[in-house]
């Protein structure tokens, strides 16, 4: 059996556990290309335009998928204890439905870790009817994901390269012969030389953004060139945590909490020089969050730029706002050390200081 | 302490009651209007839904009457509102508005902790006892409240001179508002039915002799649906075009499922949804979403002959709902319409869109009174 993996949305931060619980199960597991704009054309005309980009581009990688027994659309209530995704995610697959191409079934299972693993393990155990397998089968791929998930986690350290450990998890799923430790914690690249000269970025928006190179019009890799760049996935899951502490009410979606916990760290390090805030159109959450964050940055005066993506995002614009905050954080570095004094609250009612 | 409180059409009747009869001071925000929103949307976030910037507003003009305390409602998610409360508070405190900000919620889900909102808001001189029972009587306005609005949405299409049925559903207000005792809530509202029955009396609405006025349900986000400067007087709209229309989701419905965690039913429970729409959306998605679906199904099975869904924009919920509502009405042949508002909504595109979609619904019925049919060529989902 061969089961199609759309590279969109949830493949970024949970790729990993399924391509692990799969493999245990010798199920074949293809994922779509890598996007390009025929795959995004594809998806805006499958579904309903109110919708998010990513969502939008999930449309079009299903369309991608080509030869496969079934298409796999788990529905990801949640992850954690106390929290829930994105409303949108819970709505997956009903409503992603139309762009799948008819004839190929859907798969789906939920994944709910609101209630705990034993509800989890018993989801996918009626996912493993389904599939034709026991429960001691599902539970032996569910233990196997769950390393593969976390031998994911801990690789992510600086230097860590998200192409490169995503090639060796697919590799190691569609080589079934091969047992899985092609998944090695140590970075594939060097850690590079940390010199002073160099600005250090801090990149945080979720995973379905930042690494989405042609969504993103290569945003990462067009920093990756000039500067030092910080991931929300760099920074550990205590300094998360820690982050978060100050919160009067605990935010109740995971990539919020990660991107507000690992933001507030950014926005205390000393070390990084400014903050990019990438988000997309219509994203509820990061509605909220990135004004919440906007306020931090504000009280440690740290330079802070939001870019809002959507299909129509052009490279050139993209370019001179970011040339141009770069430039202001050089000059930023080498004149003065803070922003113009005059006019206290200059910035109150902006929201990119 | 003055407490406040943000606006959601006419739940100000229900939550003036329930602190009047506590003895609590409390300030109630004049009605939405464009000057609400604009104050409003001055300090949100701008991709923030509609709601948070009218709220916003709301306490501004609060404030200038000298409130000093919110009370709002929470929730854990998924659905943005769950956030409102702290986010509002941040927003405000910046902004140079010092307000306390009470949520009335289970705080990390400890009972205890909502006990020691409620005593702090209803202060020493109220008993257990007196803060229930004044829970009770708002709940009973809030039933009584939507059963005026259920007979106005009847007697919009019907009754000749529809300013007049304005004008009873404004006094009818009036009074609820006015009224402490459950016995003039009780006589308001046979008050309304009779005055509806006289008024028929006078004659309808529509002179060519079609009594049967067309049925349509309107579907989406709360606050939208019951804040009617939020929808652009939708509802008036419709029946101003001799349409009755009903809604999924009623003000004490969703005070009893979400205030009372489901103790109370309210008017037209909204248990049901959920069991409706298992065929097309099995899991909820926070919000209303599943919901939504749901009165979409259990409309289009009572045949009424267009549905309307309604919420502002970037709203998550509702968009899973908008993206599973066209296979309700290829299933149900009901025509669906999808409506969105923000701040930059006008009453011109509205009114245009809803006197097309009414001339769509009307037309097979014309089509077969005169017997004509032109198969589907006039019809949206094979009408």
């Amino acid at each position: 059996m061969k089961i199609g993996f759309p590279r969109a949305l949830f493949f970024f931060d949970y790729f990993p556990f399924w391509a692990g619980f799969f493999h245990c199960l010798g199920i074949e597991v293809v994922t779509s290309p890598a996007t390009q704009r025929q795959i995004m054309e594809q998806g805006l005309k499958k579904v309903s335009d109110e919708t998010c980009l990513p969502l939008k581009l999930l449309a079009g990688h299903i369309q991608a998928l080509k030869d496969v027994d079934a298409i796999f659309l788990p529905r990801m209530v949640s992850v954690e204890l106390d929290t829930y995704n994105c409303p949108k995610f819970l709505g997956i697959p009903e409503s992603i439905v139309s762009a799948v191409p008819a004839g190929i079934p859907i798969l789906t299972v939920v994944l709910n870790w609101r209630k705990g693993q034993r509800q989890v393990l018993k989801d996918l155990q009626i996912f493993g009817i389904q599939l034709e397998k026991s429960k001691l089968e599902i539970r032996k791929a569910f233990s196997e994901g769950q390393a593969w998930q976390k031998q994911y986690q801990d690789s992510m350290g600086a230097g860590w390269d998200f192409e490169e450990s995503m090639r060796k998890i697919e590799d190691a799923s569609k080589g079934l012969q091969h047992a899985p430790s092609v998944v090695e914690s140590t970075p594939s690249i060097p850690v590079t030389v940390q010199t002073r000269e160099r600005l250090r970025i801090a990149l945080v928006g979720h995973s379905y953004l930042t690494q989405e190179s042609y969504a993103n019009r290569n945003l990462l890799g067009r920093l990756r060139e000039k500067t030092e760049v910080e991931l929300v996935q760099h920074v550990s899951q205590e300094d998360v945590d820690t982050n978060l502490l100050g919160l009067r009410k605990k935010l109740f979606w995971n990539h919020a909490k990660q991107i507000f916990g690992a933001g507030n760290k950014f926005v205390r390090d000393r070390e990084i020089d400014g903050i990019i805030y990438l988000s997309c159109f219509g994203c509820g959450t990061d509605s909220l969050v990135q004004d919440m964050l906007a306020r931090k940055a504000r009280e440690q005066h740290k330079p802070y730029m939001v870019i809002t993506l959507d299909e129509h995002s052009g490279e050139a614009g993209l370019v001179t706002r970011l040339e141009a905050f770069l430039d202001m954080l050089e000059r930023r570095r080498t004149h003065e050390s803070y922003v113009s004094t005059y006019g206290e609250c200059l910035d109150r009612d902006s929201n990119t200081l | 302490m003055k407490v406040t409180f943000p606006h959601m059409g006419n739940a100000w009747i229900v939550i003036q009651t329930l602190f009047e009869s506590l003895n609590v001071e409390v300030v109630v925000p004049p009605v939405n209007s464009k000057q609400t929103l604009n104050l409003g949307t001055r300090l949100s976030p701008e991709s923030a839904c509609l709601p948070l910037k009218l709220n916003l507003g709301n306490y501004i003009e609060a404030a200038e009457e000298g409130a000093d305390t919110i009370v709002i409602t929470g929730g854990i998610g998924p659905c943005r509102f769950g956030y409102y409360g702290e986010m509002e508070r941040q927003i405000l405190w910046d902004a140079g508005y010092e307000y306390d900000v009470v949520t009335l919620e289970p705080p990390d889900g400890s009972l205890l902790g909502l006990a020691k909102r409620i005593r702090y808001l209803a202060g020493t001189n109220n008993s257990w006892t007196k803060i229930l029972k004044s829970l009770r009587f708002a709940y009973l306005k809030s039933v009584a409240l939507d059963r005026v609005e259920d007979a106005i949405h009847w007697a919009r299409p019907r009754l000749s001179q529809p300013i007049e049925t304005e004008k009873l559903y404004e006094e009818a207000k009036k009074r609820l508002a006015q009224t402490m005792t459950v016995k003039g809530v009780q006589d308001t509202v046979r008050w309304v039915q009779e005055s509806i029955h006289e008024r028929l009396k006078e004659g309808y609405l529509r002179s060519d002799g079609v009594n049967k006025p067309l049925r349509i349900g309107i579907i989406g986000e709360i606050y939208t649906i019951l804040d009617p400067y939020t929808s652009l007087g939708l509802e008036k709209e419709l029946g101003r075009l001799g349409v009755e229309v009903d809604r999924s989701i009623y003000l004490s419905g969703w005070v009893g499922n979400h205030v009372f965690q489901g103790l109370v039913p309210g008017y037209r429970s909204i248990q049901s949804y959920p069991s409706h729409a298992k065929p097309f959306l099995p899991h909820f998605v926070g919000g209303h979403g599943q919901e939504t679906v749901g009165a979409a199904v259990k409309f289009a099975r009572e045949g009424f002959d267009g549905i309307i869904q309604i919420f502002p924009l970037s709203c998550m919920p509702e968009i899973v709902a908008a993206s599973v509502l066209p296979k309700v009405q290829e299933t149900y042949k009901v025509p669906i319409m999808t409506l969105i508002v923000d701040e930059h909504s006008g009453q011109a595109g509205m009114q245009t869109r809803l006197e097309a979609f009414v001339d769509l619904l009307e037309r097979p019925r014309l089509q077969r009174a005169i017997g004509q049919t032109r198969g589907e060529v006039f019809g949206v989902g094979g009408r």
